[in-house]
């Protein structure tokens, strides 16, 4: 079996610094045996699916498209959809990643279940598959990858490799709760792209150079089997966000911005970044707005910041995105960018909680930014009904957005009346 | 640090005297929207990286709003926030929360026996603080209660018992520790 020889060359070394028990599985899975860890799984009927049905009235999205409630799942975060679409992987801030199966294709989860029970998560916030169906989870500090994991999900004991062990994706010292919740992607060179999220508001001066090295406040690649780590992109606070331009390669990424500066500033950010190394300005500049803290340290030496293609609402919290390909959407989606804004948590008036387009111009920058799905926040209460995390697309072209505050993934579709 | 904090807190409650300088949970349910989004109006924490804060101790509510003002605990968030809140404010919020009451309750089939031993006589069995400068861990994410043990341990949060407790504790004890009070079921009520 092809899987198994695999196994060995992508685990490197030992697991260290884990949980005994979860250490004798993760050595157990590595040489494919089993464990005897049991599935929790999340009713998708009932009263709390009734309530989130509740909510699909409330959001607005253009003319011909419609909202539905995917799948009930707690604390849902960033989204892989594997490559034959029938199961789609969640991550979480807590422990847990969630299987949302659909094997009857109605577009509807039958059901959602905890993946690979077996291993002791931590933050595994960021799923991400490569083409050739490794799924890789970015946790907080460490990076696993299951091989086939679309076909090996249904059993409790995943085959599972390591490509950053425990400790080594940033020091120990630099964890924070927040500012960890990786994302990551497997890019058109084929290597892993991991985002570091710096765990200040603004970091001290005296972390700067220690940071630059280690990528953190910016996005790493890597090979798939953790070798080859390098920092791609630099000067950014927190990044929970980013994809790879099908049309040209391109990375793009949003960016959080800095609080405590007042309800209008800094604006969000969405990047674009055409070379290795570029550096977008943070901790001197956050959304073409000068830090008051940074004002006397020195800049980085000959580094040009690259300044935002689009300046999204401040605070609005702009996280997951992505590229739409091709598919059921009209065309004018076709080639741009769908990204969440998951809602201010201290602006006077609350801003955000909807899920952004901005179409791109044939030189590869934005051309414009609009709302394309709005009302998770209700306006006259100022109450988040939910609050989308990120954007994921099913084989037909359907969008999925994750909520953690509802614990929902939502679908839009594109589902004109015909005319008669 | 900590105590220094609640010496000024009570030094400006004695000084003051009057009912403006008396905690209001009133006026402090006003500051708590700024709260809401994260820890919930009751204090039931709306997304893991917020823990339960209702029915809280005050004094440990307190004294962590004046650790996250006065740069004693870092918060990338918390900092942001403490720093612009007067000590009537804090004083306030704090009683808004603490005028609710947690109760807890432990999942079938566990049993009282395999609580951790090394936090019960602070944190009770069930996750109800039985100190007034403790934080009840019931029902929070284990994500939540690993950052701060491992926080203690490395001493980016300080903490006179549990910075000594944390140095001592492996990781697997730690995620042993967080995944106890996790499991718990919290409840978070408000007598009007």
């Amino acid at each position: 079996m092809k899987i198994k020889t695999l196994i060995p060359g992508i685990m490197l070394g030992t697991v260290i610094a884990m949980p005994v028990i979860a250490q004798e599985n993760m050595e157990k899975l590595s040489n494919m045996q089993r464990t005897d860890a049991s599935f929790t799984y999340v009713d998708q009927e009932g009263e709390r699916a009734n309530a989130l049905r509740d909510i699909v009235q409330h959001i607005k999205v253009p003319e011909g498209f419609e909202v539905s409630l995917y799948a009930v799942v707690p604390d849902a975060r960033s989204m892989a959809v594997a490559p034959q679409g029938t199961v789609t992987f969640v991550g979480t801030r807590k422990d847990k990643v969630w299987s949302v199966v659909d094997r009857d294709r109605d577009r509807v989860a039958d059901e959602v279940k905890d993946f690979a029970p077996s291993v002791s998560f931590d933050i595994p916030n960021g799923p991400c598959f490569s083409p050739d169906g490794f799924l890789f989870i970015a946790e907080r500090n460490r990076v696993l990858t299951f091989p086939a994991a679309e076909f090996f999900f249904e059993g409790p004991d995943p085959a599972v490799g390591e490509v950053v062990p425990q400790g080594q994706l940033i020091p120990a010292e630099e964890e924070s709760f927040n500012h960890t919740a990786r994302v990551c992607r497997i890019g058109p060179d084929g290597k892993l792209y991991i985002s570091l999220g710096q765990p200040h508001n603004v970091q001290p001066a005296d972390k700067l150079e220690m940071y630059d090295k280690i990528g953190i406040g910016g996005i790493i690649r890597m090979n798939t089997d953790g070798s080859g780590r390098e920092v791609y992109t630099r000067g950014i606070r927190n990044s929970v966000g980013h994809d790879f331009n099908p049309a040209n390669g391109e990375l793009w990424f949003t960016d959080n911005q800095v609080d405590g500066m007042g309800d209008d500033i800094p604006p969000g950010e969405l990047n674009r970044q055409n070379a290795a190394g570029q550096h977008f300005g943070f901790p001197w500049t956050n959304g073409g707005v000068d830090i008051p803290a940074y004002k006397d340290v020195p800049r980085p030496e000959a580094v040009e910041f690259v300044e935002p293609q689009v300046q999204m609402d401040a605070h609005a919290a702009d996280l997951g995105m992505r590229f739409y390909k091709k598919g059921s959407f009209p065309e004018k989606y076709h080639g741009g960018i769908f990204s969440a804004q998951h809602g201010s948590w201290n602006r006077t008036t609350p801003v955000g909680a909807r899920v952004m387009f901005t179409a791109l111009d044939e030189e590869g920058n934005a051309a414009s930014t609009e709302v394309f799905a709005e009302g998770w926040l209700n306006q006259e209460t100022g109450e988040y009904r939910g609050r989308p995390m990120d954007i994921a697309f099913l084989p037909d072209g359907s969008m999925l957005v994750s909520d953690d505050f509802a614990g929902a993934i939502w679908r839009i579709t594109y589902n004109p009346v015909s005319p008669q | 640090m900590r105590l220094a904090a609640i010496t000024i807190l009570g030094g400006l409650m004695l000084a003051g005297g009057t009912p403006a300088f008396a905690d209001d949970p009133v006026e402090g349910q006003k500051v708590a929207r700024m709260c809401q989004t994260c820890h919930g109006i009751d204090g039931l924490a709306r997304m893991p990286i917020a823990p339960n804060i209702g029915g809280e101790p005050k004094e440990y509510l307190e004294a962590q709003l004046m650790a996250f003002k006065t740069g004693a605990r870092e918060h990338e968030m918390m900092t942001v926030v403490a720093s612009t809140l007067s000590a009537q404010q804090i004083s306030d919020v704090a009683a808004w929360y603490a005028s609710h009451t947690a109760s807890a309750s432990l999942p079938a089939g566990t049993s009282e026996d395999e609580a951790p031993s090394e936090c019960v006589s602070c944190h009770g069995i069930d996750g109800i603080s039985i100190a007034l400068n403790a934080p009840n861990l019931a029902g929070e994410a284990n994500t939540y209660i690993v950052t701060q043990l491992r926080a203690f341990r490395i001493g980016t949060r300080k903490h006179e018992i549990m910075s000594e407790i944390a140095a001592k504790l492996s990781d697997e004890q730690i995620r042993q520790f967080a995944d106890w009070y996790s499991k718990v079921n919290l409840q978070i009520t408000r007598e009007e």
